[in-house]
């Protein structure tokens, strides 16, 4: 460089930097605004996701309201420059503000100065809150304590968002905050974070990086090509590429809508059922893929067993629970007394052996109505209200194996139709009718059950509920916000026709006791499957063993006749048994037929066999007892997925090694060095050196050679010579002079001509560069450029995004042509007007 | 004794002597000298670079630009601060070559008919008798040409470009090769005449010399004590020598992508944003040609892009006039064009490597993807 430029450096850059600073202040105005609505859509975006979580769309409006206005504030604060610290706390202020302003209004000062009062009601707001949280499943009605919460979060959501991208400087890192809020959805809701509220989030958060690439604050962030259209568009396209990747790469692959974690099961560490509610739990065990919480048993009962756990009787409220009443209970010893006597002729006496495995609840599941239980271990106490059987402290009845004593009344139809006796000696709880029964509720028990003995009401409750018009469905509720109980959630069932057990249970429940019949709803396992194997029972010598899992879970409701005691009915279609005495006489149901096709997993679950097989296997993990021919099925399925799986991590080697032998055996020989020199390149760039654009053939080679390749006269000697002469041979073949058009070169100064790059001499040249490549490379180096090629990977990506590209391309092409035909357009217009003026 | 004088800072002395050499134009035509082959080319060259090397200590890149500059038939630019050896590289490389030499010191009072010559009227012919100026040499070199006159500078212009002199509506055709060497003289540009753009342009490299690294500098001091190093340095090649190289220089092979190569260069001087005034279609045909000249001194017989890149920054930085903002950031033109090179996408022919990033921009767009567009 010359001394030429008179002026001092130093003096140069000052001068410089001077109008630098001065613009930096100018662009101030457009960067908080910018960078406060990426966060605002990022943050709203991510909201969207809480649909399902909360139910309806009611609560968006005050979250919104809160987003808006938190980064609002904050990009007003930045905008007038003021320091980082009062930004942030600005932030809070305005949180708190306008939060008591939408939930507080009554106890603070001119609408959103927080008072003593607006604690006390926060308080009871976060209670509130929190009793939802813990009782309530998702999707939960938007109550003011959740909503309340949910603006607070997602207020310093963007506040934690914005402090990472702007003041922390850390962008990238801001993303963290975004996805605190979709965890909640992605736990939660069976559909996981959903379409739109992904779409958005990422947008949002591509907005939030690009910000804070573009008006980079100081100059650590600013590289001198961010602003360059080129990076611009880069940068946009590799951002939509990547998002409509994930977007549509899920629905392509099937497996992704269905799965564990994302797909709404609730994450729970403590097992399936922790008896907290089992209520909260029963639509997640039904959609459980796996079959965990295996229970087997062993009865000598001749009809098909429902294993009862808890039942609930309490229908006032948002959610229903079972009640424990823990004053009344009694300690598990001697005989357990339903306390009220049967006067059907036969009493059945049932012998059941069972053994819980991996389930683990409070609640003991047994068959209904239990009179003694053995063997077991821990406290455990019953009800004389409901005979439900609890442990007390931390007694479970995880890997309990006990033995029940049941006695059930025969029942026939003849007998229910004769109990027409009112109803007495029976607690309150069961006849209650809860306050505000909708009245869609009231309205199809009047029309249905008609009138007639109770057995009649209830056997016209459970008709309805069968027929044609309802259709069992676990995933309906979810879609319609409906997936719980309550007694808005049944009345949603009976307006939609379609739902679980739960909601059949609970219908026919609550119709009962509108009709005047003592119910409750009973809650436990539907009669499951032979296992196959026998298990020998003391004194009633090998009983065929039955096996249920989550997938059986099931509720059904339980109905009190004087003289009877309860009996249980089973108004769900499609699933448990139908009792002998609850079909009717006209349709010929056959009730053994065990009918569990729930069409969550089609084909997951093997189909149920009517028979126990005939060769007795012993009972493998959770496989049930298909026989070998459905069983092969998934086997080859799996076997299929392996060497697809294998196929596919396999495939950039495997397109590898078929772009070199193709590429070293050309079918033209005088194509062989260029093809040499493109194997080069690629093996240079799967070593991490890929070609820059701007480099020459030779920059790249001494590149290649100073970086990747050891001592040039020690042992990667040849390689050396290799680079070189197959650079060499390249320059010459793309720059020299064409061969053949002029027979100097071939005759110039004893060089060989192009035609010595035959294929044999440019292949033993690239492998023995490869060789030194490989000696000189470490070990994830070697297995990147075996596995997972860079050039392989890059052509993929440039192939994916080709299409992109080209509609870009169309995009911008179009656009520039309409906006070069819209200025003929205006002057045209310009000219009418001259033209009308000049006329009038 | 004889290059002593021919070397002497005395531009009558030097008219005396290369009186006959003033011939018009018409009497030199057709005449082209054959090529070399490639050993001779390659010993020649070799031959002078060794030569000047003994001269100059350290400094063997400036040299073998000179050598390029020589070989490509264009003129040379040395501008750096006082006594680095401008003038003494000038001077050896003439020493180098068997050919006629002319110093010309510029000075404000040195008139144009000092440079090109004057017609004069002999009394006893009765007739006007031209006698030609200091500018008829193979190797003409023009000190501090930046003190003299505007007027005087531009009649420099005709001869650097045409390789003749008009006087009085007759052309005489200045000998082959021809080769002007100025230095000029960054600092002291009180009372000069800064070279203007257009005769900048006319200069196919400038360079600078540059101080000497410390051990060259130490064995400058021990070797160059008693006597001037010149006088060891005797010619090596022949003019007629000179020639065939040029010749040999001029068959060197350009392909197509090298030259899409080379406008793409030009084009992105010309879209940068950081330039006012980028590369003029001459330059870029001074470029080629020092492009082949590199790669012929490399012994090769057609150019690659690296010969361009090679060039680019001597060839075009004393043409290209950066941005006001530009320069106030601290960019100088060697910057600017080291960040075009380091952007431009290097074309093969049928390899189809530089056609990656094919997507056309706006109209604001950077010098690569703008370049794109117009492959």
């Amino acid at each position: 460089m010359t001394a030429a430029p008179t002026r001092s450096p130093g003096a140069s850059r000052q001068s410089g930097r001077r109008p630098e600073q001065a613009a930096a202040r100018h662009r101030v105005g457009a960067y908080p605004w910018a960078m406060a609505g990426a966060i605002a859509v990022a943050v709203s975006g991510a909201a969207l996701s809480l649909n399902g979580v909360l139910r309806g769309w009611g609560w968006y409006w005050p979250v919104l309201t809160t987003v808006v206005v938190v980064s609002l504030t904050l990009a007003a604060l930045r905008s007038v420059r003021a320091q980082p610290l009062l930004v942030t706390a600005g932030g809070f202020i305005s949180l708190g503000a306008i939060l008591t302003l939408t939930f507080f209004r009554s106890s603070s000062l001119a609408g959103f100065i927080p008072t003593a009062g607006t604690l006390v009601e926060l308080n009871r707001l976060i209670r509130r809150a929190s009793e939802t949280v813990l009782s309530e499943t998702a999707p939960v009605a938007p109550n003011v304590g959740i909503v309340m919460v949910i603006c607070a979060v997602l207020g310093l959501a963007v506040i934690l968002v914005d402090a990472l991208a702007v003041p922390l400087g850390i962008p990238a890192a801001s993303g963290v905050g975004l996805l605190a809020i979709l965890v909640v959805p992605a736990m939660i809701k069976p559909q996981s974070v959903g379409f739109w509220g992904f779409a958005f989030t990422v947008a949002g958060y591509l907005a939030v990086l690009a910000c804070s690439q573009y008006f980079a604050p100081s100059a650590r962030f600013q590289t001198d090509s961010a602003r360059s259209p080129g990076q611009v568009k880069r940068a946009v396209l590799t951002g939509s590429v990547a998002l409509a990747a994930t977007l549509v790469v899920p629905m392509a692959i099937p497996g992704f809508d269905q799965g564990t974690f994302p797909q709404g099961s609730r994450l729970n560490p403590w097992g399936t059922s922790t008896g907290l509610n089992p209520m909260i739990t029963l639509g997640n065990s039904l959609r459980t893929p796996d079959g965990s919480g295996r229970i087997t048993y062993a009865t000598n009962a001749s009809t098909p067993l429902y294993l009862r756990s808890v039942t609930v009787d309490h229908f006032d409220g948002d959610s229903w629970g079972p009640d424990d009443r823990d004053a009344s209970r009694l300690p598990l010893g001697g005989r357990i007394d339903p306390g009220y006597t049967v006067l059907a002729d036969e009493q059945q006496r049932l012998v059941t052996a069972i053994d819980a495995g991996s389930f683990t609840s409070p609640y003991l599941p047994a068959p209904y109505a239990p009179e003694s239980v053995r063997g077991l271990s821990g406290r455990w106490t019953w009800d004389p209200a409901t005979l439900s059987i609890k442990g007390s402290d931390t007694t479970t009845s995880r890997r309990q194996e006990y033995l029940v004593t049941s006695t059930a009344p025969r029942l026939t139809a003849g007998l229910l139709a004769q109990s027409s006796a009112a109803v007495q000696g029976i607690p309150e709880d069961f006849t209650r009718i809860p306050g505000n029964v909708p009245d869609i509720v009231r309205s199809t028990a009047d029309t249905v059950a008609g009138t007639g003995t109770p057995y009649a009401k209830a056997m016209a409750i459970q008709k309805y509920l069968r027929s044609a018009e309802f259709t069992y469905s676990l995933q309906s509720p979810v879609q319609g916000g409906y997936d719980g109980n309550g007694l808005s959630v049944l009345a949603d069932f009976l307006e939609q026709k379609s739902g679980y057990c739960i909601h059949y249970a609970s219908a026919m429940a609550v119709m009962a006791r509108l009709e005047g019949i003592p119910s409750r709803i009973a809650v436990g396992y539907a009669p499951g499957r032979l296992t196959g194997a026998t298990v020998s029972v003391a004194g009633q010598g090998a009983l065929p063993e039955y096996e249920v899992d989550a997938r059986d879970a099931h509720a059904w409701p339980e109905l009190y006749f004087q003289g009877l005691g309860w009996v249980p009915f089973e108004p769900t279609p499609s699933r448990g048994v139908v009792p002998d005495y609850a079909t009717e006489s006209s349709t010929a149901a056959a009730p053994d037929a065990l009918d569990n096709n729930d069409d969550l997993l089609p084909d997951a679950t093997p189909a149920p066999t009517p028979a126990p097989s005939a060769t007795a296997l012993p009972a493998p993990g959770g496989g049930g007892s298909a026989d070998p021919g459905v069983q092969l099925l998934p086997w080859l399925l799996v076997a299929c997925s392996v060497l697809g799986l294998a196929l596919l991590m396999a495939a950039p080697r495997l397109i590898r090694a078929g772009m070199r032998a193709r590429r070293l055996r050309p079918q033209d020989p005088a194509n062989a060095v260029p093809l040499g020199w493109r194997e080069l390149l690629d093996l240079g760039t799967d070593f991490g050196l890929p070609p820059g654009s701007s480099e020459t053939p030779r920059a790249y080679s001494a590149r290649l050679r100073g970086a990747l390749l050891g001592d040039p006269d020690g042992l990667d000697r040849a390689a050396h010579q290799a680079v070189a002469a197959l650079t060499a041979g390249f320059e010459r073949h793309s720059y020299g002079r064409p061969s053949g058009a002029d027979p100097e070169a071939a005759a110039d100064g004893g060089q060989p001509g192009p035609a010595r790059g035959t294929g044999g001499a440019v292949a033993a040249q690239i492998a023995a560069v490869e060789s030194s490549l490989q000696a000189n490379a470490g070990l994830p180096r070697r297995l990147q450029a075996a596995w997972i090629p860079p050039s392989v990977m890059g052509r993929l990506g440039r192939l994916l995004a080709a299409p992109f590209l080209a509609t870009g391309h169309f995009l911008r092409r179009t656009a520039k042509a309409a906006a070069r035909s819209r200025p003929g357009h205006s002057r045209q217009g310009a000219g009418d007007g001259v033209r009308r003026h000049s006329g009038g | 004794m004889e290059s002593h004088r021919r070397t002497a800072n005395d531009v009558s002395a030097a008219n005396r002597t290369l009186a006959g050499l003033a011939d018009p134009v018409s009497h030199l035509n057709g005449h082209r000298p054959a090529a070399m082959d490639a050993e001779g080319f390659h010993a020649a060259t070799q031959r002078i670079l060794s030569s000047v090397n003994t001269v100059i200590d350290g400094k063997s890149d400036a040299a073998r630009l000179a050598l390029t500059v020589l070989l490509a038939q264009g003129h040379l630019l040395l501008e750096d601060v006082p006594g680095v050896g401008k003038t003494l590289l000038a001077k050896t490389l003439a020493r180098t070559i068997d050919c006629t030499v002319n110093r010309i010191q510029f000075t404000p009072d040195l008139l144009p008919s000092d440079v090109t010559g004057v017609s004069i009227y002999n009394q006893s012919s009765r007739l006007f008798e031209f006698r030609p100026g200091a500018v008829f040499a193979n190797i003409v070199i023009g000190d501090e040409i930046n003190r003299a006159s505007a007027k005087t500078q531009s009649a420099l212009l005709e001869c650097m470009e045409e390789h003749q002199v008009t006087v009085d509506g007759t052309s005489y055709r200045l000998d082959e090769p021809f080769m002007v060497v100025a230095t000029q003289n960054p600092i002291e540009m009180e009372g000069t005449y800064p070279l203007p753009e257009a005769q900048r342009d006319r200069f196919m490299a400038r360079i600078s010399m540059g101080y000497p690294d410390k051990d060259a500098e130490i064995e400058m001091l021990e070797t160059h004590q008693a006597t001037s190093p010149l006088t060891r340095v005797s010619a090596v090649v022949t003019s007629a020598e000179v020639a065939a190289m040029i010749t040999t220089v001029q068959q060197v092979y350009v392909s197509k992508a090298v030259k899409e190569y080379t406008v793409s260069l030009g084009r992105a001087t010309r879209e940068s944003p950081l330039l006012r005034l980028g590369a003029s279609p001459r330059s870029l045909l001074q470029l080629l040609r020092a492009a082949k000249a590199t790669a012929a001194l490399d012994a090769r017989d057609f150019v690659l892009p690296d010969d361009v890149v090679h060039v680019a920054e001597a060839v075009l930085a004393h043409r290209i006039i950066l941005d006001r903002k530009a320069a106030g950031s601290g960019e100088t033109p060697h910057s600017v064009l080291r960040g075009i090179l380091s952007r431009l996408p290097v074309t093969s022919e049928g390899a189809g490597t530089g056609t990656r990033n094919a997507a056309p921009a706006g109209r604001t767009a950077a010098p690569v993807t703008g370049l794109s567009r117009n492959q």
